[in-house]
């Protein structure tokens, strides 16, 4: 096993550990094994690219964090000597981050039920093992919030003076600690009332949101020096007490503006107080804690059936034969249910929803409302669809791959209809509920006059969804393969896929310029699609009776 | 016997990469009949059972099921085998009722015939409570319940059975053991593989060996009784496939570990 740099550097602080009475030995042998599993582990940071096997991801992904930090709160140590109003924003960036990386890469640290099987059962103190995952979890907060404040502190000592430096690094320390405490709160809540599928779920949404989010701000951080009206006093209102990123901000008020008023004296102290009662609380409650993480595995608050009528609708409707709407159903829940499939998927999906708008707001800011409405710019709804090469190439893997012995265990007439079913699945689940959303705000935009021209954005998708299989999937089962064989097709495909788009976009142009040219092109699609999906997937179950 | 053939392979053989798997196996299975598939590991028989079932390609020889000839593109063969894989694997982040009611409707069943009978026999197996449940939440046991129901769903001729019974408690090997019977009796043929001797030795009424890809063994218990001087399945497949040194083994390992013991 690798000798961690960061174990050595915690060698010398041993003497803290012996003086609580921690087997400071064997808290070190329990460490070293779980960054050494840990290595083994992909952050979320990292979700999507290529991502070679070897070595600790998480340690791998710190420069990316120290990016965000560049990116995400260094422009806010340029906006002037208002701190409560930029400092509060920018630990609002912080508490974010470090919170939903929290969730989505360590829940696994603080929630592994493993150590109550593996390590519990052996001769090891519970004071120990405690002091294990604390120091775990520690070890952790300390490398992402130091890389994710590096920048912005070196920043700051120029900009704001060794001062403000100072306050700043004190104020991480103490968000920290009231980061980790939150975090755990909240899981302590969601197993007190949920089963624990229920909270994987949950983890599963926040890491959904944490690259969702990572990938917006990009978009947002060019635009916050628009945002920030440079003359605005601030007046304090109760409810900003529940706010901890006040909390935090009003420190630097206080010390460096020299502003002893009431609200922010209260501010500073609930700085102070507020991570150090939270960690007492903290302490408290963890055997309650430990108690419910043994829910971790169940299942148990599910007792009644889940009826999808609208899956079942559809599937009767849409699909031709009985294989075919079993399969569309199995897809659906798939797509509902397998965690890592969603985790690799639904961000795709909210960039499909939020591009178009990115593309009108940039346009907004050259003509006005009225102006845009009467032009062509609703073409960016074709966005949206720049998505559906990479979705339909993820349908073919799953965390569960292993389990596709059942399709050729069972007796399929027409294996066509696997992928058939699941492909119509894919564009009711994923497309269609973005199609509509954004359907409505074009039309609320655009009014009526572009219907048309949506109905042949949502015939474009369908054949969009055709080719893409066709081009880059082939003919393989869906949900077979593992997600580490997902090499770097991101590249070629999103190209692809945004190329495709593009043509798709142009002959649209083309066709709204000559009369009756749209409803035209709407018939062709149809006709096209129909032939494409028959040569596509063909009803292979005859040929086979003929041999 | 006068009972319907059921399956036969004729010199079946199978070779991955440099490695021959089977060597020319001949096989006539008979209806009504529950087959003891025995063999050390690695001796080909999870491969048997999948090549009969379609999921490997690429083998020499012929072999039928129901007389018909597999391999020839047709599947609905498929359609009155029932199968549980060594490893079992499932979608586990399905519930229960979605993946057996999935099971059932790729084996032709309708969805609610499919769900009603997979919830009445979760309930025979008293796994009604967790019916609704994620199957990532089952332990190996239930998973196992749940792999055995899925593959009797649609009420098949042939059971194909990697090792049935891993995971299972004493009291759920007895009712597994009987429905085995009592599928046989009702004209079932079962193919049953495991590496428990004695749960083969007492369920299957005829036992075939299979040692390097060869049947070297075939007939019931009391015929390989007679063929040899052991008293147990357990003792005629140590003679069989020749291994005698589990004693020296087994002390060598226990010295080993005593030794550690004595540094500490």
């Amino acid at each position: 096993m690798h000798d961690f740099t960061s174990l050595r550097v915690l060698d010398r602080f041993r003497w803290i550990f012996q003086k609580l009475h921690i087997d400071y030995e064997m808290m070190r042998k329990i460490l070293q094994l779980k960054l050494t599993m840990d290595g083994r582990r992909m952050p979320t940071v990292f979700n999507g690219s290529k991502v070679k096997k070897e070595g600790n991801q998480f340690l791998k992904s710190l420069w990316m964090y120290g990016l965000y930090g560049l990116l995400l709160l260094t422009p806010f140590l340029f906006l002037g000597d208002q701190f409560i109003f930029f400092i509060s924003i920018m630990f609002s960036v912080l508490m974010f981050i470090v919170m939903t990386s929290m969730v989505s890469d360590f829940s696994a640290v603080l929630l592994d039920i493993r150590d109550k099987n593996i390590l519990h059962s052996k001769p090891i103190s519970t004071r120990t093992l405690n002091a294990a995952k604390v120091v775990h979890i520690l070890i952790y907060m300390f490398l992402l919030t130091g890389s994710f404040i590096i920048v912005p502190l070196i920043v700051s000592i120029f900009r704001h003076g060794i001062g403000f430096a100072v306050i700043f690094l004190v104020d991480v320390v103490l968000i920290s600690c009231l980061v980790v405490v939150f975090t755990a709160f909240v899981y302590l809540f969601i197993l007190r009332f949920f089963s624990g599928e229920k909270l994987k779920d949950m983890i599963n949404y926040v890491q959904i949101i944490l690259t969702l989010a990572i990938m917006i701000s990009y978009q947002l951080v060019i635009r916050v020096f628009e945002f920030v009206n440079f003359d605005i006093t601030y007046s304090f209102v109760w409810w900003h007490l529940l706010l901890p990123p006040l909390w935090f901000s009003a420190p630097f008020e206080l010390l460096l503006n020299k502003d002893f008023s009431i609200p922010i004296i209260i501010f500073s102290v609930l700085a102070v107080l507020g991570p150090i009662l939270s960690i007492l609380l903290y302490i408290r409650l963890m055997p309650a804690f430990e108690r419910n993480l043994a829910k971790l595995l169940s299942d148990s608050k599910r007792n009644r059936k889940i009826s999808r009528p609208l899956d079942h609708f559809w599937a009767t409707v849409l699909c031709r034969t009985k294989e075919e709407q079993t399969f569309y159903l199995f897809a659906s829940l798939m797509m509902k249910q397998e965690r890592e499939l969603k985790l690799k998927i639904y961000p795709q999906i909210g960039f499909a929803l939020i591009f178009p708008f990115v593309f009108l707001y940039n346009d907004l800011r050259m003509h006005s409302l009225e102006e845009m409405s009467k032009g062509n710019m609703f073409l960016v709804i074709y966005f949206s669809l720049a998505m559906i090469p990479t979705v339909v190439h993820m349908l073919k893997f799953s965390g569960t791959y292993k389990a596709q012995w059942i399709y050729q265990a069972a007796p399929i007439q027409n294996r066509s209809s696997i992928y058939s079913g699941t492909l119509k699945a894919c564009i009711m689940n994923y497309f269609i509920p973005i199609y509509l959303v954004l359907s409505i705000l074009f039309v609320w935009i655009f009014t009526f006059r572009i219907v048309p021209d949506l109905i042949v954005v949502l015939l474009a998708a369908i054949a969009m969804t055709l080719v893409s299989y066709r081009v880059f999937t082939g003919e393989d089962y869906p949900f077979s393969h593992s997600h580490e064989h997902m090499q770097d097709m991101s590249t070629l495909k999103v190209f692809g896929g945004i190329f495709i788009v593009g043509f798709f976009v142009l002959v649209h142009f083309i066709f709204t310029k000559i009369p009756f040219g749209l409803f035209v092109y709407m018939g062709l699609l149809v006709i096209g699609i129909l032939i494409g999906w028959v040569k596509i997937f063909p009803n292979r179950s005859k040929e086979v009776v003929s041999k | 016997m006068n009972k319907e053939k059921v399956l036969s392979l004729q010199d079946v053989k199978m070779r991955f990469g440099p490695k021959q798997v089977l060597n020319g196996v001949n096989l006539e299975v008979f209806q009504g009949q529950i087959i003891g598939y025995i063999g050390p590991n690695g001796a080909g028989k999870s491969t048997t059972v999948k090549i009969m079932l379609g999921l490997i390609e690429g083998y020499e020889g012929k072999i039928e099921i129901f007389g018909e000839e597999i391999g020839n593109g047709d599947v609905s063969y498929k359609r009155k085998i029932g199968y549980v894989p060594e490893t079992a694997e499932l979608y586990d982040n399905l519930t229960a009722c979605e993946y057996l009611t999935f099971t059932g409707e790729l084996y032709g069943l309708h969805r609610k015939e499919a769900e009603s009978k997979a919830f009445q026999l979760m309930k025979e197996f008293g796994l009604e409570s967790v019916f609704y449940q994620r199957l990532s939440s089952f332990s190996k046991g239930m998973r196992q319940k749940v792999l055995i129901i899925s593959s009797l769903l649609h009420d098949p001729e042939l059971l194909f059975l990697d090792e049935p019974l891993s995971g299972l408690d004493a009291n759920s090997v007895m009712v597994i053991k009987e429905i085995l019977d009592q599928l046989a009796a009702r004209g079932k043929t079962i193919f049953y593989s495991s590496h428990i001797m004695d749960v083969v030795e007492k369920i299957s009424n005829r036992i075939i060996l299979l040692v390097d890809g060869r049947v070297v063994a075939d007939g019931s218990f009391s015929e390989l009784q007679a063929q040899s001087t052991e008293g147990t399945l357990e003792g005629i497949f140590n003679q069989i496939t020749g291994f005698s040194e589990h004693k020296e083994i087994a002390e060598k390992f226990v010295e080993i570990v005593s030794e550690a013991n004595a540094h500490a």
